[in-house]
């Protein structure tokens, strides 16, 4: 009874173990991180490959929250304090696309190149 | 103190100004007596907005990612859809305000189904609704921390001259005659509508939903989209100093659209239901031989 237990454990940890597997390999996209603090992007500039999507991991170190907002892009993403958030960003041609805090357009700036 | 007034004033604008337009309207129609429904919708819709700015705040994972984006993406196209029934609900009423048979069917009627317009207040408030709040959250956990009182301060100006922005509404119009207070706002929540159903289409390209078309032109060499007057302009009307293909395509199919079924040359049917009411009641009238 017991060996039986132990046996679809290792089964079952082997499945999850897979699936994870096959899950991270077919989620895809490059993730880049990019952190908000003092109202501010580090990096403030992100280089891209154009043609391909990627996943900006933003993570808002402030007390405050913060929109990433971008026109060019389309995107307005809220990011709760202490939060990080992931924002998928798709395939773009070649070009500098801009970025901002919505909520401290003054000092969170920031860009997107494809090349 | 000037920035968070901007952003603040920016995110109420849209919602005063359907406040107003939809207080004003009632008042027109003499039914202030239904000034309770946009009342309670504006209500709900900030006590939706402050809830979905809490929920957010504690939400982790693939629901933060997705989850405020397919609201906020349903929640525009919502709004398309209370606007647009909205117009054509005051072009009925338009053409029944006029007899008083009509008028009491019509009172009827709208009894049953005004509860909509209280969609219109919530849909208008709850938009922007959870974006503000957190952003005067933020401003008041820096009061809190012993900075930041102007931005404060700030924040709140902007939400009085809002408020402000919609009683003129309701008291300007007062004076205006009823067909072009109908024109005015019809035109308006138009371009409204035509502008949020044009940023819905944008969501969906910046979720990747839709594919990131090129942008047509590029005029923010004239009127930057991030100044003051081209952000009230693109709540207004949904100005984009850049906008994609597909944007500016859903832009002008709304207002195509939705004008002709507006402004469109209507048939005037004689056997419409409504005179059919009116005339199955004169039999009354008539005394039959005995």
């Amino acid at each position: 009874m017991m060996a039986r237990r132990r046996w679809l454990v290792a089964v079952a940890a082997l499945a999850i173990g897979l699936a994870a597997g096959a899950a991270r390999a077919a989620e895809g996209p490059q993730e880049i991180p990019l952190t908000i603090e003092g109202h501010r992007f580090t990096p403030a500039e992100i280089t891209v490959a154009a043609g391909a999507p990627v996943v900006l991991v933003i993570s808002n170190k402030d007390k405050a929250a913060e929109e990433f907002e971008s026109r060019d892009l389309r995107i307005e993403k809220i990011v709760p304090a202490g939060k990080t958030v992931r924002v998928r960003i798709p395939a773009l041609k070649k070009g500098t696309y801009a970025f901002f805090g919505d909520f401290h357009p003054k000092t969170a700036q920031g860009r997107i190149v494809a090349e | 103190m000037l920035p968070t007034f901007v952003i603040v004033l920016r995110e109420a604008f849209e919602a005063a100004l359907l406040l107003g337009i939809v207080y004003t309207y009632l008042q027109k129609i003499s039914r202030p007596q239904h000034y309770r429904y946009v009342t309670a919708g504006a209500v709900l819709g900030v006590l939706a907005s402050i809830a979905t700015g809490v929920v957010v705040s504690y939400l982790s994972g693939p629901l933060l990612d997705l989850g405020p984006d397919l609201v906020t993406a349903g929640i525009l196209f919502l709004s398309v859809a209370v606007l647009t029934w909205m117009l054509v609900w005051m072009r009925q009423h338009a053409r029944a305000i006029k007899g008083d048979v009509q008028r009491r069917i019509d009172e009827a009627e709208s009894r049953s189904r005004l509860w909509v317009i209280a969609t219109v207040a919530f849909a208008g408030v709850f938009r922007e609704g959870a974006e503000t709040v957190l952003f005067v959250w933020g401003l008041l956990a820096q009061a809190a921390a012993g900075a930041g009182w102007a931005s404060l301060i700030g924040g709140v100006l902007g939400v009085a001259v809002a408020a402000v922005l919609a009683l003129a509404i309701f008291n300007g119009s007062k004076a205006v005659s009823l067909p072009t207070f109908f024109l005015v706002t019809s035109v308006l929540l138009l371009l409204l509508a035509a502008g949020l159903f044009s940023a819905g289409v944008g969501r969906l390209q910046g979720l990747g939903l839709l594919p990131l078309t090129g942008e047509l032109w590029d005029t923010s060499w004239l009127l930057d989209e991030g100044s003051f007057v081209g952000t009230l302009l693109h709540g207004l009307a949904g100005y984009r100093s850049r906008p994609t293909s597909l944007e500016f395509g859903a832009w002008s199919l709304y207002l195509l659209v939705a004008g002709a079924l507006l402004f469109g040359s209507r048939p005037t049917r004689r056997s419409s239901p409504r005179s059919g009411i009116a005339r199955g009641a004169t039999p009354s009238n008539v005394h039959l031989p005995s």
